[in-house]
């Protein structure tokens, strides 16, 4: 073999060991957190339940999964101790300016949009998304469908997220 | 022992110069996008050095480790790889460990991939010096970015809420809030972004009102001195024309 190619073969071995190594690395430290994201996960999903629908607000029974949504993943049944008082859909959706992760919840007598709460937020501006969009909707003072925000491509998501939500509610009640 | 004193002010002097000579949010002006996005509060702003200060450290150590095995043309997609692996290390151990900084912190840790800091230091120093030297660089820079943003953020959550808080980011911490200016009063324009570029400009203003004070008092001490010597010589040359006249 000519120097030439060995000094190839080097480079490529090279960086090629430096790739797995690093994916390695980033497997065991994978094994190691993702038991306590999944805690921290479950956490957030019953505090976002008790923040949409009240102090005595917690999930009913297993998590129902939904396939074929672009952004719902499942939903559970809420009760308020004694009966059913409404659905908390887990939607997760991103865009170019990164990922967001929320609770939407709708009464379950009305089937009306209650609020909704954040599991996680990637997005580049989180916290304007946030300040004008979310929390106005959360408290009344803002439509979902009004999405110009300063953080608009985000509303959007948001929005689009909210529809899919009421669009698979719709369907769960339709199927019983 | 000469070798060995020289070492230990070279030491001191690596640390030093990203604290002040060399900061690298003040003087080099890299890493603003974070500096200006994680600085509302003074805790973030502590989160966002503390992460970055970890993966710069592993980086520049871990660079500075390999400098001699890594040949010239994959140098950088190598020094990215590695700093990647940090970041998503940290990542993944914020959100497990910390998960209110995850959340405050957002995009922001995942884009310490991308901060020219880590990758300048990882290119211009870790990949030519050993690693103890290494080390000490990425500690000076850290801590310099760190204090700098903290700086920034001390400014900001002040005039922005009239208030410090602690506990809301580091949940292990009691909360605690001191509100000093009245509520009503506070400047709401500096929790913005637009807040966050007036209060970076200020402080660029006020260092580089500082650096021109020190080189005009400089120039003017030069000049002094300067003109001493030429009237000394001056006077020098007359005594000994006067004394050859003699």
């Amino acid at each position: 073999m000519d120097s030439q190619k060995k000094h190839y073969l080097i480079t490529a071995l090279t960086l090629g060991i430096i790739t797995a190594a690093s994916a390695a690395i980033i497997g065991l430290t994978n094994m190691v957190t993702r038991d306590q994201i999944a805690r921290n996960e479950e956490n957030k999903i019953n505090a976002g339940i008790v923040e949409i629908f009240g102090e005595n607000a917690k999930k009913s029974g297993d998590q129902h999964n939904l396939e074929n949504y672009k952004y719902v993943q499942y939903y559970y049944d809420v009760t308020n101790g004694t009966e059913q008082i409404g659905y908390a859909f887990r939607t997760s959706g991103s865009n170019m300016y990164g990922k967001i992760s929320l609770m939407v919840g709708f009464y379950y007598a009305t089937e009306a949009f209650k609020a909704l709460s954040i599991v996680t937020n990637e997005q580049t501006y989180a916290t304007t998304l946030v300040e004008n969009y979310i929390n106005p909707v959360n408290e009344g003072t803002r439509v979902v469908e009004d999405v110009s925000c300063g953080a608009t491509y985000g509303a959007r998501l948001v929005r689009d997220m909210i529809d899919e939500c009421y669009t698979a509610m719709v369907e769960v009640i339709a199927n019983g | 022992m000469d070798k060995i004193k020289r070492e230990k002010g070279y030491t001191k002097a690596n640390f030093l110069k990203g604290l002040f000579v060399e900061n690298p949010l003040f003087v080099s002006i890299l890493g603003t996008c974070p500096a200006l996005a994680t600085t509302k509060t003074v805790e973030a702003a502590f989160g966002m050095g503390l992460l970055f200060t970890i993966v710069l450290l592993c980086s520049n150590v871990l660079v500075s480790l390999l400098r001699k095995l890594i040949p010239e043309e994959i140098r950088t997609p190598s020094y990215i790889v590695i700093i990647a692996t940090f970041v998503t290390m940290v990542k993944m151990f914020t959100n497990a460990f910390l998960p209110e900084l995850y959340s405050t912190l957002g995009v922001f840790i995942s884009l310490i991939v991308v901060n020219c800091i880590v990758l300048g230091r990882a290119e211009a120093y870790a990949s030519k010096n050993n690693v103890f030297d290494s080390f000490i660089d990425a500690l000076g820079m850290g801590v310099g970015y760190t204090l700098a943003i903290i700086l920034m953020a001390i400014f900001r959550e002040f005039l922005g809420t009239g208030a410090f808080s602690i506990g809301t980011v580091f949940t292990f911490i009691p909360a605690a809030k001191l509100q000093i200016i009245p509520k009503g009063y506070e400047i709401s324009l500096f929790q913005t972004p637009v807040g966050a570029f007036i209060v970076f400009a200020l402080i660029l203003a006020v260092i580089a009102f500082i650096k021109n004070r020190k080189a005009e008092l400089k120039f003017n001490l030069d000049k002094q001195e300067k003109i001493r010597k030429a009237q000394e010589a001056k006077l020098k040359a007359q005594e000994a024309a006067n004394g050859g006249n003699k």
